[in-house]
């Protein structure tokens, strides 16, 4: 299993190579002098040779792709022309906000769209699979922004059950960062008003970037729950006696949860640079917004980085991914653990 | 006929199957028993509903598309396609049991044979007193059920999982399942039809020891008549959905009446004797359009005109054995 785990290692390391050789290029052959766009149109032309000769752009490409990957690897992003910090403390910001953000909405989109799913399958063309059918359908098709919109003005303007936007109200005092999650880092501080708080204002905004996914996912845990309940192995677990919520949750949902976990995964990594609309309602100071502003400005420092995170991300929850199906299905862990 | 220590009766039961095409009529009025105790083997060829009609008892077959038109299944004298969710739960955990055709499908791949088997006996055994198992009796339930079968270090096949298993050693879990618990009745379809030949005889004798030892009735779906021979006292012989012929296994099996049974018995291939055997020309009717009166006639090389008008009722044609057929009808005087 170990061996697994690491060839499957090996194989990101790959992937994350390949990615930053692809970054390098598109940021290299984007027209216009960096050296040039550093200084400004005022700088002289010696001043222009004197920073392209400090960053190494005079040198063939693959010493300075070299040059380049030294410098992320020590976590030199450059400085954003936008934001004007260093690409670095923009992320180590941003990202923590996004991942809280998209880790709650995720395990949203699982829990309540494994739930429904089961239940769909198992109760096929009842009611409850009618009903579910209708909203996943009107889930898919209502972008998460209108969701976002919805919410907001339903739980917080009318209903009032539910805070605004941000993370915590601005009157509070955020405790000191250490992990960027707001809720871990009230924990940290030891005051859990501020978790708590934290955690009404992730509600609304997680709520409306999972909806959709609740919606697909819940249909792909149906579908694969009709297939998995036709099988022999179902209809013995049910003759021998074993109590139908063990069968639903345990025998049933088991070996039908494989396909969902895929697409979350893929789901994740997808909010990950996808939630800039929901993130801009709530007033979310995260990555994704970051990510698009970067864009809408040219800031291509702050692109470059954005791109590798996203690519970093899409790696590490195949990865992760791939590892929860080696535990969930023992015939991939037994066929590739070679154990 | 029925009496008191009857166990499970089938009345006239008609299962048919919707779908796209039109109304598949499989199952056309099959009427079986089985006595407490009692084994009986229900033979015929693939797709004549053999398994349909076992899905039936125990109720999983998928309704919609199957639909049951009309007739009754009775366990003990209850009727159990009207039963109550709550009460066929019951029912399947302490009196009916299954093994089915296909070992590779018969185990849930994900979870191991002791996760499987610890299962079945927390939910459906209590002690005598009503009382919940211990973790320690329910491990050693399911130790000693794999041991049972003949299972050799059933400490390291709870912790496998199915696809570390052999088909033969798969089926033997299957049969360690449904003999772990009480269960008074075993519908066995075809437990051993896919398996090695070597390992065929092994499993049934096992089976036959095991059923033996605990006094349960079993309904054996074979096509196999060897397999008939050895393990059931009585016998069904079933055609495209309906029982043709039923008897005493041995004496039917000696002298079998219905043209569809004669000629079942000579298609098996004999070691002795010349050449292979003829079979039935042939083939078992579309459902979808299957032919008036006896399913059998366009088969059959005694065909009468009242064959393809009306099913013929069963007559007797010995003692205790019955055949479907207008050959053996009593002259009207």
């Amino acid at each position: 299993m170990a061996k697994y785990i690491g060839l499957r290692l090996l194989q990101s390391v790959f992937v994350l190579f390949g990615l930053s050789l692809l970054i390098f290029f598109i940021a290299r052959v984007v027209p216009g002098d960096p050296a040039r766009q550093a200084l400004g149109l005022l700088a002289s032309q010696e001043q222009v040779e004197r920073v392209r000769e400090q960053m190494h752009l005079n040198d063939s490409f693959p010493v300075q792709y070299y040059y380049w990957l030294r410098s992320l690897l020590h976590g030199d992003l450059g400085v954003s022309s936008y934001t004007r910090r260093s690409v670095a403390s923009d992320l180590a910001q941003y990202i923590p906000a996004t991942l809280e953000l998209i880790l709650f909405a995720t395990l949203i989109s699982f829990v309540v769209g494994q739930v429904t799913g089961v239940l769909a399958g198992y109760f096929r063309n009842s009611w409850f699979d009618g009903v579910s059918r209708l909203v996943s359908y009107l889930g898919i098709a209502t972008p998460s922004f209108v969701v976002a919109i919805l919410l907001l003005f339903v739980f917080s303007q009318v209903l009032k059950l539910a805070p605004g936007i941000g993370r915590i109200p601005i009157m509070m005092q955020p405790p000191p960062v250490r992990t960027g999650f707001m809720m871990v880092d009230g924990l940290l501080a030891g005051r859990l008003d501020v978790t708590v708080t934290a955690l009404k204002h992730l509600l609304l905004p997680a709520f409306s970037l999972a909806v959709i996914h609740i919606a697909q996912e819940g249909r792909i845990t149906r579908t694969s729950i009709v297939e998995t309940m036709q099988k022999d192995y179902i209809t013995l677990h049910k003759v021998h006696g074993i109590r139908t919520s063990r069968i639903l949750f345990k025998y049933l949902l088991r070996p039908s949860i494989i396909p969902t976990v895929t697409v979350m995964g893929l789901d994740f990594a997808f909010l990950m640079s996808n939630a800039f609309l929901v993130e801009t309602v709530y007033m979310w100071p995260g990555f994704s917004r970051y990510a698009m502003t970067a864009m809408l400005n040219k800031d291509l420092n702050a692109i470059v980085a954005v791109v590798l995170v996203i690519g970093i991300t899409f790696a590490l929850v195949n990865l992760i991914v791939d590892i929860i199906i080696m535990f969930l299905d023992p015939t991939v862990r037994l066929r590739q653990g070679g154990a | 006929m029925p009496n008191a220590s009857l166990l499970l009766e089938i009345r006239d039961l008609h299962v048919g199957f919707r779908i796209f095409e039109g109304h598949l009529r499989v199952l056309a009025g099959v009427t079986l028993w089985v006595a407490e105790g009692e084994r009986v083997g229900l033979v015929g060829e693939t797709g004549c509903g053999k398994t349909t009609t076992v899905k039936s008892v125990l109720r999983v077959l998928p309704i919609p598309p199957a639909i049951v038109t009309s007739g009754e299944i009775l366990y003990r004298g209850r009727d159990v396609l009207r039963m109550h969710r709550r009460a066929l739960h019951v029912l399947r955990r302490e009196e009916l049991t299954a093994i089915f055709q296909d070992p590779l499908q018969s185990l849930n791949p994900v979870f191991t044979v002791g996760s499987q088997l610890r299962d079945i006996v927390r939910d459906s055994m209590r002690t005598p007193e009503g009382r919940v198992l211990s973790r320690r009796e329910i491990e050693a339930r399911c130790i000693q059920a794999l041991e049972e079968t003949g299972m050799p270090d059933p400490e390291r096949i709870m912790s496998n999982y199915p696809i570390q298993l052999s088909g033969g050693m798969r089926q033997r879990v299957c049969i360690a399942e449904a003999l772990s618990t009480t269960a008074r009745l075993l519908l066995a379809d075809e437990p051993t039809t896919n398996l090695d030949v070597t390992i065929q005889d092994q499993i049934l004798r096992k089976l036959d020891r095991l059923v033996d030892q605990k006094g349960s009735s079993v309904l054996m779906i074979t096509h196999s008549m060897g397999v008939v021979r050895d393990l059931t006292q009585r016998i069904y012989i079933m055609y495209a959905g309906s029982i043709v012929e039923t008897g005493p296994t041995r004496q039917l099996l000696a002298s079998p009446k219905h043209p569809y049974t004669q000629g079942l018995m000579a298609s098996v291939p004999r070691l002795t004797g010349r050449g292979v055997s003829e079979g039935i020309p042939g083939r078992i009717p579309n459902y979808l359009e299957p032919p008036p009166g006896c399913r059998f006639h366009p088969r059959c090389p005694h065909r009468m005109p009242e064959c393809s008008v009306e099913a013929p009722p069963m007559s007797d044609v010995g003692a205790d054995q019955r055949a479907a057929c207008y050959l053996y009808r009593r002259s009207p005087s």
